[in-house]
């Protein structure tokens, strides 16, 4: 058994804890850093962002070959060999988190590998197979993150039922697969699967696919789903799921019928929870919150001034790049700088196809809060760049504020939409105005254009608009 | 040896130089006291470190100055070569810090203190995320803040402008608050040739002098007084006193009636906490203040000062009596930092030991109370139809008559006067 003792541990090795304990150390502050994964990154890294959007470039390619044969080049029947893919994509998961490791010793973070449970407030056991230790800490931050929720009814044990973890482990290509949950998470990986060779039907209980999106946003990823999907159910709940022989038989019911489909296997993409549990926080003040999530202030500060709280675990939208963010704002409140998480802009991308992004203010929001905005639309049906590659299904639009034109939220649908929201994010948080956007020179032919653009057309100077 | 400003206190970043008591030459003795401060708390002596000769002067009367900045320079005397000024946190050692005696800038844009973003979709005033940051680390409402860039947002000059304004107001608040600005003062007619009908003579008077003049009649011109005259029986509180008396002596403790009235009147203002407070006029609103920081009135040499002995609710006896002699003897030998003399909430001027009765404090504002304390008097006193001798104290409380009536001033005698003459034994015993 070993003691150390730190200005500052951090529970969970993912965006979140890992940017947590590098910034501290940056600050000269002595940490630890506890995950019970060997491999450092979380669910991000290893399960989650990451090896998913390596998959979704192999389902593009496979596409754009595809629709090739339009212009006049035609590829043969793609081979896929699963397990090529399977190693090809767990060497980028291994570098990364290599790189991860790496990093921390660089800064004499100390990597200790097992589950980190509360003795106090100012005391961490760690867990390992190889024995316990004590970690004594100032300071805790908590960055344990999320694991993918299943519900009991979907839980039949059986591996043709998956959640987002097995679906990227990717152990076969299921003829027919059934995506429950039209969240980003489902209408993503079902893509993966689609383009593999799959069937893919989603069923999702809102009367939309990526609910809470504004609804101009979306159209093209519904178009994109109901040509190359098998079903899309919308307003349809799984009343009930039994496995059947080599099957998953699962009971669908909407407003006008309820009928029985077989799946060879099922994804299940409700939602995730959080990692609150086990963690020995009834040792210390820490409260979480009905739904399980840790309650914190703007500070991130949580009910136990020596503990802090980060991610996913705080609940709120659960993105790796919310997860750094407030990881410096915890930082910077322990070494003495009171910042505070308020209003952030926390840019939101769907990988799907074509992708969706927005930032700040959407159209749905300003509608159920009652802000009174402008909107200033460019469809991509007038972008050269668009054109170049035959994908003009795209949007790019710009939230204003009446009277001062300042930018308060940028939404994007098309090809690439989650690199360009980058310069919606800065526009809002520079608090710049769509005359600002208006007066930066684009290069051309870029899809960037198309944020001037939409600028240029809320003040009716647009060239192509 | 260069000596530099030490700490000057909490919340004081710099202050002005009122007078230099030394000159070019001068042979001065350690602790001698070297330059007299103006803060906007009190006038406070600076002692000098070491002793010595000095060799050069590096300040001048109207100088504004902060901690570290290099004051004098003495030789000689070389066995204390460090210079740390005893008084206040000592720690005079650190960079030291540019004399300005150019006035504080003044805005350059009009006046913002009216200032209020306000946006129809309740977004924060356009600032970049720098600029936000910054805000947060400084405590700077942005909203107050009037932005120039495009479409409003807040620019790094912006701040810097707010920044200097907010310092040129703060600089201005004697001129601005209407408290002190109301009455105006009449011109001070010129006085007659006194030398007419006799030898006169002319003597400077202290910078010290000086501010306790302006204080006082800034106080009085501010706050209608009243004050409340009553005696406390302290037959009973002096048999307990000298009951205890040996017990506390054995500790080396000096225990004083002085210090059983504190713990009396501290109870009575935990009851009656307006006494407590502070009437901010210009917004309106009264500042409650939930620790018990007492003023003790010490007479020096050079006139008035008020150290501060603070929680006092908090302190045993034990410690309160420590913390008297401690005064007493700082102010004997001119060691009151100025540390020591901020942050009293309540104020108590201690008259008894010259013999006299009863009369009229001055209120120490910004507080809105003082009790003054008179020579306690053998009398006799009829008891149940019986003339008893009984010892009794005068009392005097002033106070602020714009937020106390006359009816609260009685009430609280009263539980002071019911303090005194049933004082809680247990005090004696918990040391």
């Amino acid at each position: 058994m070993s003691t150390h003792s730190v200005d500052l541990v951090v529970i969970g090795a993912g965006p979140g804890g890992y940017a947590a304990a590098f910034v501290a150390a940056t600050h000269g502050l002595t940490v630890a850093l506890v995950d019970s994964d060997t491999n450092l990154g979380g669910v991000c890294l290893n399960r989650g962002c990451i090896p998913s959007k390596a998959l979704l470039h192999l389902a593009k390619l496979i596409r754009e070959a595809e629709s090739a044969s339009h212009h006049g080049v035609t590829f043969g029947k793609p081979k896929i060999d699963l397990d090529q893919i399977r190693t090809w994509k767990t060497s980028i998961i291994d570098k990364l988190s290599g790189g991860v490791a790496h990093l921390a010793k660089k800064r004499n973070v100390t990597v200790l590998n097992g589950r980190g449970l509360f003795q106090s407030s100012t005391t961490l056991r760690v867990d390992s197979p190889n024995g316990q230790s004590y970690v004594t800490f100032k300071h805790a931050i908590i960055a344990a993150g999320s694991r993918p929720a299943l519900p009991s009814a979907f839980d039949l044990g059986s591996h043709r039922v998956m959640t987002s973890t097995e679906a990227l482990e990717l152990a076969d290509i299921p003829a027919r697969l059934l995506v429950i949950g039209g969240g980003y998470i489902g209408m993503e990986l079902g893509t993966v699967y689609s383009a593999l060779g799959s069937k893919v039907s989603v069923v999702e209980a809102q009367s939309s696919i990526l609910s809470g999106a504004d609804p101009d946003l979306i159209r093209p990823v519904v178009k994109f789903s109901q040509t190359h999907f098998e079903s899309v159910w919308t307003s349809t709940k799984v009343q009930s799921m039994q496995s059947d022989g080599k099957t998953v038989k699962v009971t669908l019911a909407n407003e006008t019928k309820t009928w029985e489909e077989n799946f060879d296997r099922v994804l299940v993409s409700v939602g995730r929870s959080p990692n609150s549990q086990n963690l020995g926080l009834e040792n210390t003040k820490v409260q979480l919150d009905d739904r399980g999530y840790i309650k914190v202030n703007s500070n991130l500060a949580t009910d136990d001034p020596s503990i802090y709280a980060i991610g996913d675990i705080i609940g709120g939208l659960m993105l790796a790049h919310k997860a750094s963010k407030e990881a410096r704002i915890a930082v910077d409140n322990i070494v003495g700088d009171p910042t505070r998480f308020e209003n952030p802009i926390i840019p939101a991308v769907v990988f799907t196809d074509p992708e969706v992004a927005w930032a700040g203010l959407t159209e749905t929001e300003a509608k159920a809060k009652g802000i009174a905005i402008k909107v200033s639309k460019f469809p991509w049906g007038a972008s050269g760049r668009a054109l170049t590659f035959d994908r003009t299904d795209g949007l790019t639009k710009l939230i204003l504020e009446p009277g001062t034109d300042r930018i308060l939220g940028v939404g994007i649908v098309g090809v690439g939409a989650g690199e360009l929201i980058a310069e919606g994010a800065l526009a809002i948080e520079m608090g710049a105005t769509a005359a600002d956007l208006g007066e930066v020179i684009h290069a051309h032919p870029t899809l960037s254009e198309t944020l001037m653009e939409a600028a240029e057309v809320y003040y009716g100077t647009s060239a192509h608009g | 040896m260069e000596i530099k400003l030490p700490h000057l206190g909490d919340g004081i970043d710099s202050a002005v130089v009122l007078s230099v008591l030394v000159s070019p030459g001068d042979m001065v003795t350690k602790d001698q006291t070297i330059l007299e401060l103006e803060t906007d708390k009190a006038v406070a002596p600076i002692p000098c470190p070491a002793a010595g000769k000095v060799i050069a002067i590096h300040v001048k009367s109207g100088d504004t100055v902060s901690m570290g900045t290099l004051v004098l320079s003495i030789e000689g005397d070389s066995a204390s070569s460090t210079a740390t000024a005893p008084v206040a946190s000592a720690q005079a050692a650190v960079a030291p810090v540019s004399v300005s005696s150019a006035p504080t800038p003044t805005p350059s844009t009009g006046p913002l203190g009216s200032y209020t973003f306000e946006s129809a979709s309740g977004a924060e005033p356009p600032a970049s995320p720098s600029i936000r940051k910054m805000s947060q680390l400084f405590g700077l409402d942005l909203r107050r803040i009037r932005g120039t860039g495009n479409g409003g947002r807040i620019t790094t000059p912006d701040v810097q402008a707010h920044l200097s304004h907010l310092q040129f107001v703060a600089f201005q608040v004697p001129a601005t608050t209407p408290a002190i600005a109301a009455p105006t003062k009449p011109a001070t007619p010129a006085l007659p040739d006194f030398s007419k009908f006799g030898s006169i003579e002319i003597q400077p008077i202290t910078s010290l002098r000086k501010k306790i003049g302006q204080k006082m009649s800034d106080a009085w011109t501010t706050v209608p007084h009243v004050t409340q005259f009553d005696e406390a029986d302290i037959t009973q509180l002096m048999a307990l006193r000298k009951k205890y008396v040996p017990e506390y002596e054995k500790k080396g403790i000096k225990l004083s009636v002085t210090v059983l009235l504190l713990k009396a009147v501290v109870d009575a203002l935990k009851k009656f906490p307006i006494f407590n407070s502070t009437y901010d006029e210009a917004n309106g609103q009264m500042i409650m203040k939930n620790y018990f920081n007492f003023g003790i009135a010490v007479d020096t040499d050079n006139g008035l000062i008020v150290p501060v002995i603070r929680n006092v609710d908090q302190k045993s006896l034990e410690t309160l009596s420590a913390d008297l002699s401690t005064i007493a003897e700082k102010a004997r030998t001119r060691q009151v930092s100025l540390e020591d003399l901020q942050g009293s909430s309540f104020t108590i001027s201690n008259l008894g030991s010259l013999g006299v009765g009863p009369f009229t404090p001055i209120v120490n504002t910004p507080e809105v109370a003082i009790l003054g304390l008179s020579k306690g008097v053998t009398k006799p006193v009829v008891i149940d139809g019986k003339i008893e001798i009984r010892t009794l104290l005068p009392l005097s409380l002033s106070y602020d008559h714009r937020i106390i009536d006359g009816a609260d001033g009685a009430r609280f005698t009263r539980e002071i006067i019911a303090g005194i003459e049933q004082f809680n034994e247990e005090y004696l015993k918990g040391n």
